[in-house]
């Protein structure tokens, strides 16, 4: 067995100072050159069309604009856009709300729909590519004009759900800032399962990953379907149901129907003076923080949330080290007090007495 | 070598690949415009600054018009964008007529749907690719964004702008009513306001037809007495099918100095004419006496078809339909063999029997256009905005091209039935060309009918949006925000109570939006007087 030598923390620094001025190697340098050759236009690209953007963007938010022919001309109204849209423009404040409720009600629908639309893709049966086409063909052709055309003929919700009824029990029961967005979730229905397309694309090639021999192995040990989609399906997939669940409430976030998007759009051409670039600007930002708070609430329920198999398997793994330590423990205390019996009784300070059983 | 070739060459694809998309010909220039809009075209980009009426007549291939053109044109060869949500087929054909009397000027059409029209035209003017000549629907977008030049110079001196419908000058049509007289927007598309009544209707109820001078209450009495709500054959007769409302037109038609739908005079807004109207329409639908509108209970319940149209039930006496109606549905083939109608127009009835037996004021459907502030070449712009809007010229050619029905447009509809304008000159040549072709296939009667129509509907007032600074602003963030329409209608509300607050508000965003277009920050072109009044309304309606 190879003999490992402790470094001290000492070492470590000075052996840290030397590695910083060693010089790499020339293959190693090239290496590193062409790393950063293929990153030039990702840093081009995020600078001309992330980065210069979003600092305009924040300009813009921060001025009243008016686009002429001439130029465009600035006038800095400080944080008044913001002022603005919060105190005086109510149909910002009845939309957002109206988007974080329906959010957070179709972001779990549209995901657990795609779950299960990919297992059911992932089985074994005829015309399997026929069928995963018919599920990614409206995220091709249901976009912008065409989405539009089709929710305006009532082709977006079930016809044999009474969305009426439901939108009637729903109100009288739940306050109507809530109640609506939720009817209007049933009323949408199918544009929303329409959403899942890629969703579906990306749970698929996460299940065609899952080790088969996980399958057969929990099969041997007799777990049915069930338990072994909580304990190997899922936990797999949960990487994959954080990123559908941050692309979706993106994509949602983004679509040319929501009703946020089509006000700053309208506020972009508004012919109305305290509208314009710069007010649209502000309404943008104020989305997009709203935005990412949303996305980090739920990465964050995600993405903490461990499976209880291997919480158990951990549990386990730890109960059993905490075991093996006593153990070591109680031997080393035996040990020790053997020894020190030992000592004591070699000093004479400990007589042992003996009784002989023939006295009784 | 050729391993280090490569990576650098794809590393190369991917770049230019990732900027390919950030085209374009130079930055929009940062920075304040100034007042450079606030000079008139004619003198702001050099050349011709007036129009010196001096032409040659010319004669094109395939035409046996004589096209004036005009001396003080330019003899360059030139380029001029004209951006527009017209009949696309017809500006195209339009275009090229005017190339052949103008071979050194090229004309590129831009067609953009009026639904995404401000926008694109937004993306192109931020992008430093703004048209020479552009329509514009709402005035408020286009005078806020400085799109518009001072065209009056051009206007004044040309001698076929005195022979406009006489509204155009008198009620300012397009001047925006500055004291200085500047004008910033031509009349492009004119559709008159019409009443249509289908003589049908009255013949089977047995009620007199109206005369042409009709007025106001005569029309009421019409609506209510053509409504029969159980009539012997099961379907009931209603007085009036509406797409415009009533007191849209009311305003204009009680009084003949009022500009706008809302009582504007000039300066003021008073909206107690339309409070009138406006409670008149309104207990018009609540007493039954309104047709049902499309995709409604109402409507299923009265013609079994949710998507139904009073239109053309044969049930409907008076129909307040746009007046592109008639052309593009009534006068079609098809309806005539399918529904037994007979719509003939009438002149929007005046309020007072003195107006209504004379030429009075009515609404009108008018798009409006003008040349962008920075067009390079604005003599010839407007050459080009004339010929494609009120110029006599211009409507000898839509004239040729609106009788020649093999023209057709992407739906295979010939031009005439695809929202076919009307001339808003009173040329007497153009007009006789016109009738030709508007009534092509009636008879006699039917002829008269309409030409009377025509002849008393060349007093048009242009709905407030499109010529009232400030009007869009009004109607977005106060009449329309609280919903005043659908509070009288249902009889929640009543309209006289809000005419004091809507006063105030309509004169407040005015003066606002005055001061902001036309004042230092804008055109720059108001006088101490206006900016003090302006003033002074902004501060006394805050």
């Amino acid at each position: 067995m190879a003999e490992t030598t402790k470094m001290s923390r000492k070492d470590k620094k000075a052996l840290k100072e030397r590695m910083k001025h060693l010089k790499s190697g020339k293959l190693e340098r090239r290496y590193a050159r062409m790393g950063y050759i293929f990153m030039i236009p990702w840093f081009i690209g995020a600078a001309v069309f992330l980065a210069y953007p979003l600092g305009s963007s924040f300009w813009y938010a921060l001025n009243n604009i008016r686009i002429t022919p001439l130029g465009r001309i600035f006038s800095f109204v400080g944080q008044g856009n913001f002022t603005q849209i919060l105190i005086q423009d109510p149909d910002f404040m009845i939309y957002l709300v109206d988007y974080l409720t329906s959010t957070i009600i179709s972001t779990p629908i549209i995901v657990v729909f795609a779950l299960i639309i990919a297992m059911m893709l992932n089985m074994k049966i005829k015309g399997k590519g026929f069928f995963r086409l018919i599920f990614f063909l409206p995220v091709i052709i249901v976009s912008g004009p065409i989405l539009g055309m089709l929710t305006a003929e009532g082709a977006g919700s079930i016809s044999a759900i009474d969305t009426q009824s439901l939108t009637s029990a729903i109100s009288s029961v739940l306050p109507d800032i809530i109640a609506k967005p939720i009817s209007d979730v049933f009323n949408n229905m199918i544009t929303t399962l329409w959403y899942s397309g890629v969703q579906i694309l990306i749970f698929l090639s996460g299940l065609q990953k899952i080790d088969k021999s996980m399958y057969e192995a929990a099969k041997i040990d007799g777990g049915s379907a069930w338990e072994c989609f909580w304990k190997i399906t899922l936990p797999n997939l949960k990487s994959m149901i954080l990123l559908n669940t941050i692309y979706t409430i993106v994509f949602i976030s983004n679509n040319s129907e929501n009703p946020i998007i089509v006000l700053i759009e309208e506020s972009m051409f508004s012919g109305t003076k305290e509208k314009g670039y710069g007010y649209a600007s502000a309404m943008a930002w104020l989305y997009s923080v709203v935005v990412l708070i949303l996305v980090g609430l739920f990465a964050l329920l995600l993405a903490t949330r461990k499976d209880q198999y291997e919480k158990q398997v951990k549990r386990a793994i730890k109960a059993r080290k905490k075991e093996a330590r006593n153990k070591k423990k109680i031997e080393r205390r035996n040990r020790r007090n053997a020894k020190k019996i030992e000592r004591q009784r070699a000093a004479g300070k400990i007589t042992t007495h003996t009784t002989d059983r023939s006295d009784y | 070598m050729k391993k280090r070739i490569l990576p650098l060459l794809l590393a190369g694809c991917l770049a230019v690949g990732s900027l390919a998309g950030c085209g374009g010909d130079t930055a929009a220039n940062t920075g304040s415009a100034g007042n450079a809009g606030g000079e008139s075209a004619g003198g702001s980009a050099g050349g011709a600054t007036t129009v010196t009426n001096d032409f040659d007549l010319v004669t094109v291939d395939g035409s046996t018009h004589q096209y004036k053109k005009y001396k003080d044109m330019t003899s360059e060869n030139i380029t001029l964008t004209y951006f527009h949500f017209d009949q696309d087929e017809t500006v195209q054909l339009l275009a090229k007529r005017f190339m052949e009397i103008y071979p050194n000027i090229t004309v590129n059409v831009q067609y953009e749907n009026v639904a995404t029209y401000n926008t694109t035209l937004s993306t192109l003017v931020s992008n430093s690719q703004a048209p020479d000549v552009i329509m514009h629907s709402d005035c408020d977008y286009a005078l806020s964004n400085m799109l518009l030049a001072d065209v009056s110079s051009f206007w004044n001196t040309d001698d076929e702008t005195k022979g406009l419908a006489d509204t155009v000058n008198s009620a300012g049509l397009g001047t925006y009513h500055l004291e200085g007289g500047q004008r910033y927007s031509v009349p492009v598309k004119f559709f008159p306001g019409a009443m249509f009544i289908d003589r049908n209707v009255l013949e089977t109820l047995n009620l007199k037809v109206p005369t042409q001078n009709w007025t106001w209450s005569e029309m009421i009495q019409l609506i209510k007495d053509a409504t029969v709500l159980n009539s012997p054959d099961g379907m009931a007769y209603y007085g009036l099918g509406y797409y415009n409302r009533l007191d849209s037109y009311y305003g204009i038609a009680a009084r003949q100095d009022i500009i706008g739908e809302f009582g504007f005079t000039g300066k003021h807004f008073d909206l107690s004419e339309w409070a009138i109207g406006e409670q008149e329409f309104s207990n018009l639908k609540l007493g039954g006496y309104i047709a049902p509108t499309t995709e409604t209970q109402a409507m299923e319940d009265w013609c079994g078809d949710w998507e139904g149209w009073a239109g053309n039930t044969g049930h409907a006496a008076i129909f307040s339909e746009a007046f592109w109606t008639f052309q593009n549905t009534w006068n079609t083939p098809a309806y005539h063999e399918s529904y037994n109608l007979d719509i003939v127009p009438y002149v929007i009835p005046a309020v007072s029997s003195a107006d209504a037996g004379a030429d009075h004021h009515s609404i009108a459907t008018i798009d409006y256009g003008g040349i962008t502030t920075s067009c390079k070449h604005p003599r010839e712009a407007y050459e080009l905005l004339k010929f494609m809007s009120f110029g006599v010229d211009g409507w000898y050619t839509r004239c040729e091209i609106y009788s020649d029905e093999s023209i057709v447009n992407a739906l295979g509809t010939a031009l005439k039935y695809d929202v076919m304008p009307v001339p808003i000159t009173k040329d007497q040549g153009v007009w006789d060309e016109y009738i030709k072709v508007f009534c092509a296939g009636m008879d006699d009667e039917h002829v008269q009918l309409w030409k009377d129509y025509f002849a008393s509907c060349m007093q048009p007032i242009s709905f407030g949006w499109t010529n009232i600074a400030g009007y869009w602003n009004f109607c977005d963030e106060y009449f329309n925000a609280i919903g005043i329409h659908d509070l009288v209608d249902n009889g929640t509300a009543q309209a006289a109570d809000y005419v004091e607050e809507a006063n105030r508000k309509a004169d407040y965003y005015h003066a606002q939006a005055m001061i902001d277009y036309f004042g230092p920050t804008g055109y720059n072109v108001l006088s101490e007087s206006e900016i003090e009044t302006y003033n002074k309304m902004i501060a006394d309606n805050q």
